[in-house]
């Protein structure tokens, strides 16, 4: 990498005379002739960029009040509940479907926030031009954003889960024969967060996408998840449309209703209105997210830099 | 037509459609009609084998206010795919390079003009093109800033063998650093020529005089010399096959005029052709 000795500095000074001088040399611009990685280092680069933005790591103290009041406001009743369930001796049972359920709020400010933190940003301070003469296209940067939107909300959707998991294993009179017995719990977990996170990532960057403008992009995005539940809500008790349509039109209450599916648990409304296969949940969550990425996808295919 | 390697500025009016054939070159814009290849490769369908060998420096801004340029200049090298280590290095020695030191690490939020302008130079620099485009670089500084980033631009292009295509529509500037130009009217390519010659000494000598000029070229003629006044300036032809003692005699016969006529020297220089002649003669 280091340029031979005999290149010439544009002072006049050859390198050698530069390292006995003690004075300090203007060495100009060198060459580089390393390793190159291309489009896969270049992608990585911007997947970790995202992932770090939507922590707000390494970014300002404000960018960071968002993801750390998510998280730990998530955790909270994760950790109640290890706490109630140690102090009953297992008696007051760890209700994984509701805890989630309850949290699918919390995560949509977590998108809201941070998606347009990766998407508009970078249209707002005109980075783009940038990034796509570069060892990136434009479809290799809507696949690196909304990865990375997908991994933090997949991270933050597992956490409490993880947490009231472990927690009830760790605090189990016979640790080992609880993981026997609910071993298999770690499958609903994983799928409620992958998900929620699919589905949150799709319709976020769907959103987003459309504006240089953040705090545009996030309203957006809080009214759009608002208004859908609003609807549906309203569809529900006035028209009577049923559960199955109120569920198609809200992706929340879907999940919140696949959530105590997936753990085995029911709620009043459950039990007089039996909720749908779960494939039919899958499909519904999983779609909306393909579609958000399409939307995303064929948006910044489009946008003029 | 064709850019040849080295320093070429690119001229037009504001609007004239240099941003746009820069962004065409660079594949962020499909051309409407024709092609364009960069270094032999199609900017349509080759783009990403002239990303590695082109760097790009926008007319905009573009950069984000609470990133430090140490941070934003390293990210764009890595996504220009240099490992992250080597990206690190080099954000650091082209930053160095384009005279930016301790304020790197700092928000570029905080910088000035100056500052920005040098960052945006410093992350087209960063993967070691072999082309660098430059949209308006001095835009926005003051005359200083502009010198240093003139100067900057001239050693990047002539000590390190890059080729540097530069736009602005401020032809005084191109004609000082540039080695051929390309002119753009309307969307249209007007001519495109090497510099060299044209703006090469001329067989005219260029006399500012502090005094009377009117009677100080009457002398001149007098004494046999082709003297014309152009406003305060003398104009003085000499014969193109007279050659290096020519031009001393006639030097010396100017020399004695002033001395006679009781006028001051204020200027005697070869005079220069101007790309403006040339655009000027075109129109």
């Amino acid at each position: 990498m280091t340029a031979p000795s005999t290149r010439v500095a544009p002072n006049g000074a050859s390198r050698n005379d530069a390292a006995d001088d003690t004075a300090i040399h203007d060495l100009g611009y060198r060459r580089y002739d390393g390793p190159r990685v291309g489009a896969v280092g270049a992608w990585r680069a911007l997947y970790w960029q995202g992932l770090r933005t939507m922590f707000g790591i390494g970014r300002s103290a404000k960018a960071k009040v968002v993801p750390v009041f998510v998280i730990l406001v998530s955790m909270l009743p994760a950790a109640a509940m290890v706490l109630a369930f140690s102090l009953s001796k297992g008696v007051q049972p760890i209700r994984y479907g509701a805890m989630i359920g309850g949290q699918l709020i919390l995560f949509v400010l977590f998108i809201a926030a941070q998606a347009p933190e990766l998407l508009s940003r970078d249209q707002q301070h005109r980075v783009l031009p940038l990034l796509l003469t570069r060892e990136v296209s434009r479809t290799s940067y809507a696949s690196a954003r909304l990865l990375a939107m997908f991994t933090a909300l997949f991270v933050a959707a597992l956490a409490p889960l993880l947490l009231a998991y472990i927690g009830e294993i760790g605090t189990a009179i016979d640790p080992v024969a609880a993981f026997g017995s609910m071993g298999t719990r770690i499958g609903p977990i994983l799928a409620i967060a992958t998900l929620t996170a699919i589905m949150m990532s799709g319709v976020a960057s769907a959103l987003a996408v459309w504006t240089p403008r953040r705090a545009y992009a996030t309203a957006a995005i809080i009214g759009a998840f608002l208004v859908a539940a609003a609807i549906a809500t309203g569809l529900d008790d006035l028209a009577g449309v049923g559960m199955r349509t109120a569920e198609m039109l809200d992706p929340i209450r879907a999940l919140r209703t696949l959530a105590l599916v997936l753990f085995g648990e029911t709620n009043r409304g459950m039990e007089m209105n039996p909720p749908a296969a779960i494939g039919f949940y899958v499909a519904l969550e999983v779609g909306l997210g393909a579609l958000g990425a399409f939307i995303m996808h064929w948006r910044l295919r489009r946008v003029v830099v | 037509m064709s850019i040849q390697p080295g320093i070429t500025g690119l001229v037009g009016a504001n609007g004239a459609g240099k941003s746009t054939l820069v962004k065409v070159l660079l594949g962020l814009v499909e051309p409407t009609d024709g092609s364009a290849t960069v270094f032999g490769h199609d900017v349509v369908r080759e783009r990403v084998a002239i990303s590695a060998l082109v760097g790009y420096m926008p007319e905009h801004d573009c950069l984000p206010p609470d990133m430090s340029a140490t941070e934003f200049v390293s990210w764009l090298a890595r996504c220009s795919g240099l490992p992250a280590n080597a990206a690190r290095e080099r954000a650091a020695e082209v930053l160095r390079h384009v005279g930016l030191f301790e304020e790197r690490y700092r928000p570029m939020g905080g910088y000035s003009t100056g500052m920005a302008q040098r960052v945006k130079l410093a992350q087209a620099l960063v993967h070691d093109p072999r082309l660098l485009i430059l949209d308006e670089p001095t835009n926005g500084l003051d005359p200083a800033g502009r010198e240093e980033m003139l100067a900057l631009i001239q050693r990047t292009g002539r000590e390190f063998g890059i080729s540097v295509l530069v736009s602005s529509h401020l032809l005084g500037e191109l004609e000082r650093i540039c080695e051929g130009f390309v002119l753009i009217e309307n969307g249209r390519l007007v001519r495109a020529e090497r510099l060299g010659t044209l703006t090469g000494e001329t067989g005219t000598l260029l006399i500012e005089v502090d005094g009377d000029a009117t009677a100080f070229t009457a002398q001149l003629v007098q004494r046999g010399v082709a003297a014309l006044q152009e406003r305060e300036r003398v104009l003085v032809s000499i014969a193109a096959d007279s050659g290096d003692d020519g031009l001393r005699a006639v030097c010396d016969v100017i020399r004695d005029t002033a001395a006679a006529e009781d006028v001051g020297l204020l200027r005697l220089e070869r005079r220069r052709g101007h790309l403006e002649d040339l655009f000027l003669g075109d129109a």
